[in-house]
């Protein structure tokens, strides 16, 4: 892929915790269009490095460029106006409103430069809760909707900031299989309909190898792999890391 | 389950009663004596405040407790401007503006604390303001008070001056805060209090918007603060930078409904007349049972008696449809 088709390019960022290392120099680019698999076990950095790209947290080193602009030390508010958003792994709704504001909000404020119009970023809640299939519940409280659910919220609520960067974290932990299905298939559709780029962290395997174009291993906040799914899974390190060798031959049989 | 359901029917009936009881109001005070007229002044001027602290606390979520202190700077920069010999209409103004200035200077550092801390650091603002009026005595009159003129006008046309001043200012105040509520920067508003940490990665600069929010806040409880100090001609630090003032309003909004347009003034309305009534009878339990009524409301009635009447409507109307 050629150069100008970075749309993100993070430079060696490290987080410390006071002693604890949670980020450790990670480089790596991301092309537009694509979608980034980011997996790792448990506490390995993957949530952290997130939230030092859309600056929930500060970074203690390094840079991150969005389309060639420094974005290091923006707000978040600021890196969501400029088109990078995300969901989170602990969802957090807006309590007390409904779905439909829910994405409302989401469609009112999001990018920079779009319509204040109250009636056309309603129509544009609209279509987009229809999208992720959640029009049937639309006028409920988010108090009153089952997890699974709320995560598609907070998937539309993200749509509807016309976002060009997305950071799904998690967003089918907790899901059976058919809903895991479900929300693969959905994934996949609404990048093409949107021309998004994501970056989708999870655990299942399954579906982070189905879904994603490059995938990058994270163990103990060091990227120790980067690449196609396949070589993935050959990589002795990610194999020792992550997956164990049982489970590597699977997926790659599969 | 609770769903949201405005129908346009239950809209229509709502405006005809806000506008008879609005018409009702204002032809009021041809028929009730002096004293009515005052209790209803003082029940608009709480209203008012109440309504302020509404924007700040029922819809943002931000609990002041230290609010009193922008009803303080109405009052004293308005008798100090109008010991100058300025006219009211100047000095509301300038003590407006000064209310602003301060909420915002304030607002920066003191709005990045959340819950608990922000409530007891503006109280702790609002006792550095008292005493640094009781201790400029050259400029504030000190711990003994300050006059503001006397309108020289009949007694009984002065107090209908007054009663339809505080009627506009909650009027006014009211609908400012209806107009901020259904528009963008509303939303705003909603989401910090929903979630601020979601609201800031929505876009959503929550920095500018709380202090902003403050500002407004501040604002209307200056005016509130300006028209009592000329109302009553005779202000003292300890009474108008009184935190309870704040309590009350706290607990007004809280019985009527925080987060409901109509609530902050019916909560103001059965605050007044209870105490005047009821509570006189035995002053020094006063304290108790308001403590009383708002662990009561706070555990019971969370959204207070708008919210639970337009909750009780609402579960109606979508058993209807179903």
């Amino acid at each position: 892929m050629s150069e100008n088709n970075i749309i993100l390019d993070i430079r060696a960022i490290s987080k410390n915790f006071g002693a604890l290392r949670a980020v450790d120099q990670v480089s790596f680019q991301v092309h537009k269009g694509e979608i980034i698999g980011l997996i790792g076990p448990n506490g390995a950095g993957k949530t952290t490095l997130t939230n030092l790209v859309t600056g929930d947290l500060k970074k203690t080193e390094g840079e991150v460029f969005f389309k060639n602009c420094n974005i290091t030390n923006m707000k978040p508010f600021q890196i969501a106006r400029i088109g990078i958003t995300r969901t989170y792994q602990v969802v957090k709704p807006l309590e007390g409103m409904t779905v439909e504001e829910n994405v409302l909000v989401g469609s009112l404020f999001g990018r920079e430069n779009r319509s204040n119009n109250l009636a056309h970023a309603q129509k544009i809640a609209g279509e987009i809760i229809e999208l992720v299939g959640l029009d049937k519940k639309k006028n409920f409280l988010v108090s009153d909707i089952t997890l699974p659910d709320l995560k598609r919220m907070e998937f539309a609520r993200v749509l509807a900031m016309e976002p060009e960067v997305v950071f799904l974290d998690e967003v089918m932990a907790g899901l059976n299989p058919s809903e895991i299905e479900e929300s693969m298939k959905m994934v996949k559709r609404i990048r093409e309909d949107k021309d998004l780029t994501i970056i989708y962290i999870e655990h299942i395997m399954k579906a982070v190898m189905s879904i994603s174009d490059r995938i990058i291993v994270l163990h103990h906040g060091k990227k120790i792999c980067e690449g196609p799914p396949q070589e993935v899974c050959n990589n002795p390190a990610v194999v020792e890391a992550y997956l164990g060798k049982k489970y590597a031959k699977e997926v790659i049989n599969n | 389950m609770l769903v949201r359901d405005e129908g346009n029917f239950s809209k229509s009936i709502n405006l005809i009663i806000i506008a008879v009881t609005i018409i009702v109001l204002l032809l009021l005070p041809r028929y009730i004596s002096g004293y009515y007229i005052r209790l209803f002044t003082a029940i608009f001027m709480y209203a008012s405040i109440a309504q302020a602290f509404n924007l700040m606390s029922g819809y943002m979520g931000y609990i002041p407790f230290g609010h009193v202190m922008f009803f303080g700077i109405g009052a004293y920069v308005t008798a100090i401007f109008m010991g100058r010999g300025l006219n009211f209409i100047v000095a509301i103004l300038l003590a407006a503006l000064v209310a602003v200035i301060t909420s915002v200077i304030l607002g920066f550092p003191v709005l990045r604390l959340r819950g608990h801390y922000f409530a007891i650091a503006t109280i702790g603002m609002n006792g550095a303001l008292m005493s640094v009026v009781q201790n400029f005595t050259d400029i504030t009159g000190g711990a003994m008070g300050t006059t503001l003129p006397i309108i020289a006008k009949p007694p009984a046309l002065v107090y209908n001056y007054f009663y339809l001043a505080m009627f506009s200012l909650m009027v006014f105040t009211t609908l400012l805060v209806y107009f901020i509520i259904h528009s963008k920067f509303g939303y705003a508003i909603r989401s910090i209090k929903a979630n601020e940490d979601a609201a800031n990665s929505m876009g959503i600069n929550t920095t500018s918007t709380k202090v902003i929010t403050w500002a407004i806040a501040a604002l209307f409880t200056s005016l509130a603060g300006s028209l009592y100090g000329y109302w009553m001609s005779f202000i003292a630090p300890e009474e108008v930078f009184n935190v309870m003032i704040s309590v009350n309003t706290i607990v007004m909004m809280l019985i009527g409904g925080a987060g409901t347009i109509l609530g902050p003034i019916l909560g103001s309305f059965i605050i007044e007349v209870v105490s005047e009534f009821a509570w006189s009878g035995f002053m020094e339990y006063h304290l108790a049972a308001l403590g009383i009524a708002t662990i009561i409301i706070v555990f019971f009635v969370p959204r207070g008696l708008v919210g639970t009447i337009a909750d009780l409507r609402n579960r109606k109307m979508v058993k209807i449809k179903q």
